[in-house]
């Protein structure tokens, strides 16, 4: 198994800047290791001071509720309440998830009533805070809040009266929409699994190329590809180093904020390949001003290999309109690519469709990925609630307001469905690259699961919830 | 506190009995901008009240005097007794539902509303208080308004079809809202809840034992401050106070139809003012020309229980030890009326019989039923209320008053137990609502005192309410035609009402001859006369 992984795993698990590691896989899982070890010393932002540890797990709180429950729940919490002092905060998240659903419920239904809705976020306010306070309530904090954004009807969510004040996603200082991202990737694997997956997709689909077209939906500060890259020139197997050329969608006008970042982006890439060795170069491809994609825009070159990256909505990433992501895959599917990576948000839809239901599993969603943080760094509160209040809160208030908008006739099919549907043909997950996955959640906390889904989807799962899955595809 | 006051001389002991018992009102009495005008609806109480009013008795004139006096003696006040939450089991479990912080924040919460009440009073708002408008627009009969029914209702067809997993949630989330001082809402919530956990728990012999817990209830006030609850409340909200006032009315109608003036009146008290509404009726007798009948005999019906408390109609039962004889008594002496007072306890309504009212043929007898008939079966197999109905007919009285809260009924006959609890909830609404604003949202124990009481409905599991058309069509027919409302009645009535919150209102139906009291365009109960049907005799 050891040895397998050795000869089979050609990506370097070190971060984004690390330019001098060309190692094996175990010294690199050293330096991660050491890596996570120290990983206190190298924010200068974040105040490192330890605070209460809480363990409160209410992934199970949930389910409870969620659960054919006792008659006489309330009296059962009630008592373990009196033992444990700490099962008063599972009984205080039992009921702010009582709340939560409740008010979900009158927002929506034939028993609509905002009046009632009003009331209970009254209460559900003088409970929580987005700052202090368990997980639960942190997380019920920026539920609140955005059922409150519902119900001043704007859909809007980034309402006025909001408690935890929170600004949309460009509107943090960049200082801290740095410093959380980091966290976030220190914290959790959920943007290295789905870099590392797609990347080792990307490698063995492209091992005998000499050209690489890779066309990347949404290539933010780029942090997927030099570990691609690395892998590229440090192959021992293939005697020359492929010509890489990636292709980044870019939206609105030039000279925008978020053009120059992507060429900012691109800067960066091209001196770190050329800081390693590797032949490459770096494209816009503009969107039209509604966002869809036209093929005709890419430069593509006879025999290059074409591959389609599309990172949707980790959760440091902005929200994509689903016109546009159809576009994107639409147009590709007339470039016949070689393949087709996708990473997007698994969430389940356990309900009949409706609001609530989907509320619910929102909820749920957003409390593994609480709960998963907090497991993984119990003692450092002021870094998770910065990643939280950067970057899953917002996230909150859009899905959400998504769901209210669209009620019952959004279909809930995800993208892989999507692409399967438009002809696409699933392209098996490697034995190395599951086995390269189960190596990365093996650096984070144990309660990370990875499972493989029709052999072309690895699922990274915290506990029994699904919260991310890559699939590989191509038009073949 | 008796003390304190001047030695009250003979005749008015039993005045200063009544007063004394309304100490702690006279406050609100004098800052309520309309209270001067109100009092005179209690003539035989405003002598000692309000020096200006004038009046023609001059048995009061000393009244003036402790008058003064009496108000400036009421911040200390010792007749009302402390109502602390009762440390009962019941409450030490909600106790422990909530954790400390929400404890500190539903309190600070309390304190907030506190807070806005008082600015609210000290804006000094006119009749009509903005919180008063404010309802208007929210609530009455705009369900959007009705949150707590919104949880409630559904919770219990939850319990209904058995769907514990929704009952849950519904019970987490009503404790989380319920709050016994809150708005009405809140309190319905707070109520409802009560209501529900304990339909929930009810192995039928803890029950019983578990309705009047942690409430305050009619039968566990001491009984001076009970007296005062009611007077208080008849004071600030018509609920009592407006069939009390029509039923005075029609024995005076009835008695001025009466050729023989010497003959003796005979009253079948079976109601639920505990005494309140006579002292008015016996002022007015004096007024009468030709002075009160020689023989004034009221046959008290007391509620009987037959040690059920899930039977118990609201506001039918006192606190033992409560006596309004001997003071009514005293009242009738001073007013050189010969009065008997002859209590009937222990005696179920369906059991009455002539030989336990005593009537004799000589006298004019007057039934005079107020909110207690419903407690009475009306099932197809066994009809007590037509039973009962055919019984007072046999008396032959010279006239009859019903009134009853004009509701659907919530019995199990009439409907599963969601449908009842859900018209058991909605007649809790208007109760609280109504209070609510008839207290103008201040808390006093007065109020907590009748909401609990009220609270009953919830719990019993007796039949409540029935719609004012079945009544009547029984009255028929067991031989009663409805009798117009006079003038005078109509008018006394109309005048009582304009003392009240402007969203109460009169509505005088020809068709049935009754006379409607409604909330905020909602029935809350009805007033009708009737009198023997001399064709079907």
């Amino acid at each position: 198994m050891t040895m397998a992984i050795d000869d089979t795993l050609e990506l370097d698990l070190s971060a984004f800047g690390s330019t001098t590691t060309t190692t094996t896989t175990t010294t690199t899982t050293t330096t991660e290791e050491d890596r996570a070890c120290n990983w206190n010393d190298w924010s200068p932002i974040v105040d490192w001071e330890a605070l209460s540890c809480n363990h409160d797990e209410f992934q199970d709180l949930i389910q409870s509720m969620m659960n054919e429950g006792v008659l006489n729940h309330a009296q059962v919490a009630e008592e373990a309440c009196n033992s444990v002092s700490t099962n008063c905060e599972d009984f205080k998240g039992l009921r702010l998830v009582h709340l939560l659903m409740a008010a979900a419920e009158a927002l929506t239904g034939l028993n609509k009533s905002h009046e009632l809705a009003r009331v209970i976020l009254v209460r559900l306010k003088e409970l929580v805070s987005p700052n202090d306070g368990t997980n639960m309530e942190r997380l019920a904090a920026y539920f609140t809040d955005s059922l409150q954004g519902l119900l001043e009807g704007a859909g809007d969510v980034q309402g006025r009266h909001l408690i935890s004040h929170n600004k949309p996603h460009q509107q943090h200082h960049q200082t801290d929409v740095l410093a959380a991202f980091q966290l976030l990737q220190d914290m959790s694997p959920y943007v290295k699994f789905g870099h590392f997956t797609a990347n080792q997709s990307i490698l063995e689909a492209v091992a005998q190329d000499r050209r690489v077209h890779i066309v990347d939906y949404d290539i933010m500060e780029g942090i997927q590809w030099p570990a691609l890259m690395q892998a590229f020139v440090s192959r021992k197997d293939v005697s020359h180093i492929p010509y890489l050329k990636i292709s980044a969608l870019s939206r609105g006008r030039s000279g925008c904020r978020s053009i120059k970042t992507i060429q900012e982006t691109g800067r960066h890439l091209i001196a770190f390949a050329a800081s390693i060795g590797q032949p490459f170069s770096f494209h816009l491809c503009k969107l039209d001003s509604d966002q869809t994609f036209q093929p005709s825009d890419l430069k593509l070159v006879k025999g290059e290999a074409l591959v389609i990256n599309c990172m949707l909505h980790l959760p440091h990433y902005s929200y994509r309109d689903s016109d546009s992501v159809a576009s994107f895959f639409a147009g590709s599917k007339t470039l016949n690519p070689r393949l087709v990576t996708l990473v997007e948000e698994e969430v389940s839809h356990s309900g009949d469709g409706g609001f609530v239901g989907r509320f619910m599993d929102t909820l749920h969603h957003y409390s593994a990925i609480y709960d998963s943080l907090l497991a993984g760094f119990p003692l450092h509160d002021r870094a998770r609630a910065l990643v939280e209040r950067v970057f899953l809160g917002p996230r909150i208030a859009g899905s959400l307001g998504r769901i209210y908008k669209s009620r019952e006739y959004e279909e809930g099919c995800s993208w892989g469905e999507w692409l399967s549907g438009v002809g696409f043909k699933p392209v098996n997950v490697s034995f190395a690259n599951h086995c390269q996955a189960k190596l990365l959640l093996g650096l984070f906390n144990d309660g990370y699961r990875v499972e493989e889904l029709a052999n072309n989807r690895l699922v990274l799962g915290w506990k029994s919830r699904r919260l991310l899955s890559a699939s590989m595809w191509n038009s073949c | 506190m008796t003390g304190e006051g001047p030695e009250p001389n003979s005749t008015s002991d039993h005045i200063m009995g009544w007063l004394e018992d309304s100490v702690s009102f006279l406050p609100s009495f004098l800052e309520d901008p309309y209270d001067s005008n109100h009092i005179n609806s209690y003539q035989w109480w405003c002598q000692g009240q309000d020096p200006i009013t004038t009046s023609t008795n001059s048995l009061f004139s000393s009244g003036i005097t402790t008058e003064d006096t009496i108000t400036s003696i009421t911040p200390t006040n010792p007749t009302i007794p402390i109502h602390e939450p009762v440390p009962s089991d019941s409450w030490k479990k909600r106790k422990v539902l909530d954790d400390p912080v929400a404890k500190t924040s539903q309190n600070n919460h309390q304190k907030k509303n506190r807070g806005r009440r008082i600015n609210e009073r000290t804006a000094g708002n006119k009749r009509g208080s903005s919180r008063g408008s404010a309802n208007n627009c929210n609530n009455g009969n705009n369900k959007e308004g009705r949150w707590a029914e919104q949880l409630l209702n559904p919770c219990a067809m939850a319990i209904t079809s058995g769907n514990m997993k929704r009952v849950q949630h519904l019970l987490f989330v009503l404790n989380e809202l319920a709050s016994s001082t809150g708005d009405a809402n809140h309190r319905l919530a707070w109520h409802g809840l009560r209501a529900l956990t304990h339909h929930l728990s009810s192995a039928p012999s803890i029950s019983s034992s578990l309705a009047s817990v942690g409430t305050h209830t009619f039968a566990c006030t001491e009984p001076r401050f009970f007296q005062q609850s009611l007077f208080k409340f008849n004071e600030v909200s018509p609920w009592f106070a407006f069939p009390n006032n029509i039923a005075n009315s029609s024995i005076l109608q009835i008695l001025t139809q009466e050729p023989d003036r010497t003959r003796n009146l005979h009253i079948l008290d079976i109601g639920v003012s505990h005494g309140m509404q006579w002292p008015t009726l016996l002022e007015a007798l004096t007024c009468r020309a030709g002075g009160p009948p020689p023989l004034v005999r009221i046959t008290v019906i007391a509620a009987t229980t037959e040690n059920d408390q899930n039977l118990e109609t609201p506001f039918s039962i006192g606190p033992p030890g409560d006596n309004c004889s001997s003071r009514l008594l005293n009242f009738a002496s001073s007013m050189n009326i010969n009065l008997q007072i002859h209590r009937v306890d222990n005696h179920p309504l369906r059991n009455l019989n002539t030989q336990t009212i005593n009537a004799s043929p000589d006298e004019a007898l007057i039934v005079c039923a107020q909110f207690r008939l419903h407690c009475l079966n009306h099932s197809n197999t066994l009809d007590e209320r037509t039973e009962f109905l055919t019984m007072l007919r046999n008396l032959e009285p010279k006239g009859v008053i019903l009134s009853e809260n004009n509701m659907d009924c919530s019995c199990i006959d009439c409907g599963d137990f969601a449908t009842g609890f859900s018209r058991r909830a909605e007649y809790m609404w208007r109760f609280l609502e109504s209070t609510s604003s008839a207290f103008k949202g201040r808390e006093t124990e007065e109020r907590r005192v009748m909401e609990g009481e009220a609270a009953k409905a919830l719990t019993i599991w007796g039949e409540m309410n029935e719609g004012k058309e079945k009544w009547c069509e029984r009255m028929r027919v067991v031989g009663f035609v409805g009798e117009l409302l006079g003038e005078d009645a109509i008018d006394g009535a109309r005048a009582l009402l304009s003392k009240y919150d402007s969203n109460w209102e009169m509505r005088v139906e020809e068709k049935d001859a009754c006379v409607g009291l409604w909330w905020k365009g909602q029935p809350i109960s009805f007033c009708s006369l009737w009198k023997l049907d001399m064709d079907t005799q």
